[in-house]
């Protein structure tokens, strides 16, 4: 992964920023697998909450 | 000469370039400023709702409150931003395809909305884009917004989880579709039947309201609300002043929320060069909100006081009476805002007494304030602003203006999108065991049993300190 540019310089000295993204792991697959991920940690804590939920209802 | 017309062309550009410049920052601070200002409407409703809470209950209710605000954007980020894009002409489309502004659809939202794949890079930093992100996050305060509406309605009974996911549907699928349909240049509400709803009376309010209705219908009332004669129990909050403070930040942050409504010019999405518009692209200005909306809460307090003499319900005439005006915010002149906000004030205690006569535990009169006054405004555009083009400049000739009948419409879609999935996502949520908490463990104390903390450890009696 890691990010995709060594050095700025040549994105500055670009005619004009350019239409593209930024962040850590951009133009890669790694987007999607953060998605992934995430989506997953969000289910599985709702499932997890859930089932602390009712054991405190016994 | 031709020197000189030469340094001066290249100090026209350069004046042109900062001016651009100075428009693009502009634009992207006002949006982003507004996400802070939303932020306070969900400081209002902890406030608000923990105020209406009895002792025993306080911070189960905080920690409901905090975790739809919390799911409800996370899940706006992975799905719901995708709604508001794709589905505009949906389903007069059934496919789903571009609509005339070409600014929707499923190849369009595929584009951009996705957290993954090439559109990923319009969901993150981005270079050369200063709009998507600050728009993204005014959108998911937006949805944050219309599920928190619903989470106070359903206080003291309603399973934390099993309220996650009623907060998701809500503020994803069920917002997200409605705004595609009536906030949206090419929303077929808007093209097809002029349906105008500016600060989002019933895209946002009313169907939350209504949205509370289907949940509170399989949810049932609270231990103690209902005598075994039918007659209703008020069951106080522990704390009125936290209630109304809570209320009063709530009509701080929309002043934020309206502001993020209007549409800034001199940027490639902007409808005009030099013009601010509404999302429709009809002309509006701060000023418009800076008017409307100070005489809209003045009138809803008033209306309420006439008819309560009760604090409580006077700050929900606040909400109601900004809510009844805000469809027509951009249009409607002061003093027609003061009688139209003083009549929901005045009308909103007689139809939350109504509500609860049917059975329905309504803890802080979320259905009567967002639902039915969201409907009342749409309803009152309606009969008030027919003619009033339903889009700017370049809209297709065929664009259909504001009318009663078309906010007739509109209202009875909101009221669906709202009351439809509240009621089978509860009924789903509900047959799976994840709905209501227990009689038992009511009468004991929520916060006792289920949150490792304590609202007021020392210096106040309650039943979780004593425990």
């Amino acid at each position: 992964m890691g990010y995709f540019a060594e050095s700025f310089a040549e994105l500055y000295n670009a005619d004009g920023w350019m239409d593209m993204g930024m962040y850590i792991g951009a133009g890669s697959s790694a987007a999607g697998w953060w998605t992934v991920i995430a989506a997953v940690m969000l289910v599985g804590v709702l499932v997890k909450g859930n089932s602390d939920e009712q054991d405190h209802y016994k | 000469m031709e020197d000189q017309i030469l340094a001066l062309t290249a100090e026209v550009a350069a004046i042109k370039g900062a001016a651009e410049v100075t428009n693009r920052m502009f634009a992207e601070a006002y949006y982003y400023v507004t996400i802070p200002l939303m932020v306070l409407i969900h400081a209002g409703f902890l406030l608000y709702e923990m105020g209406a809470t009895r002792l025993q209950n306080v911070l189960s209710s905080g920690v409901k409150n905090l975790l739809a605000f919390a799911f409800t954007i996370a899940a706006w980020y992975l799905f719901g931003w995708w709604f508001y894009w794709a589905l505009p002409t949906w389903p007069l489309d059934f496919s789903a395809g571009a609509g005339y502004m070409e600014i929707s659809g499923l190849e369009y939202a595929n584009a951009i909305s996705w957290a993954w794949g090439d559109s990923a890079q319009y969901m993150g930093p981005n270079m050369g884009d200063n709009a998507s992100g600050v728009f993204w996050g005014a959108f998911a305060l937006f949805a944050a917004t219309t599920a928190s509406i619903a989470s106070g309605a359903l206080i003291e009974r309603i399973q934390t989880v099993g309220f996650v996911i009623c907060a998701v549907v809500l503020g994803t699928a069920a917002w997200g579709i409605a705004a595609a349909w009536g906030w949206h240049a090419d929303g077929w509400l808007v093209t097809k039947f002029g349906y105008h709803d500016f600060g989002a009376a019933g895209l946002v309010h009313a169907v939350a309201g209504f949205f509370a209705l289907g949940v509170l219908i399989n949810l049932g009332p609270r231990v103690g609300k209902f005598n075994a004669d039918g007659s209703a129990n008020h069951l106080a909050g522990h704390n009125m002043p936290l209630t109304v403070t809570g209320l009063m930040l709530i009509i701080v942050g929309f002043f934020g929320f309206l502001m993020a409504c209007i549409i800034l010019p001199g940027e490639g999405w902007s409808w005009y060069g030099d013009r601010a518009t509404t999302i429709y692209g009809t002309p509006m200005t701060l000023s418009a909100l800076a008017f409307n909306v100070p005489l809209a809460a003045a009138g809803g307090i008033i209306g309420a006081w006439v008819m309560t003499r009760d604090p409580f319900w006077m700050m929900s005439g606040c909400l109601a009476g900004i809510i009844s005006v805000a469809s027509g915010l951009d249009v409607y002149f002061g003093s027609t805002v003061i009688a139209v906000s003083m009549l929901a004030g005045i009308i909103l205690k007689p139809c939350a007494d109504w509500l609860e006569g049917l059975g329905i535990d309504d803890a802080v009169g979320c259905v009567t304030v967002h639902g039915t006054i969201g409907l009342f405004g749409l309803i009152m555009l309606g009969i008030l602003g027919s003619g009033l083009p339903g889009l700017g400049a370049f809209a297709p000739e065929d664009t259909v203006a504001l009318s009663l009948f078309g906010q007739i419409v509109g209202a009875v879609v909101m009221f669906l999108l709202g009351f439809v999935p509240g009621y089978v996502v509860s009924w789903i949520v509900d047959k799976a065991g994840m709905l209501r908490i227990p009689d038992a463990v009511q009468e004991r104390g929520l916060d006792a049993v289920k949150v490792p903390a304590q609202a007021y450890p020392q210096g106040m009696a309650s039943p979780e300190s004593e425990s």
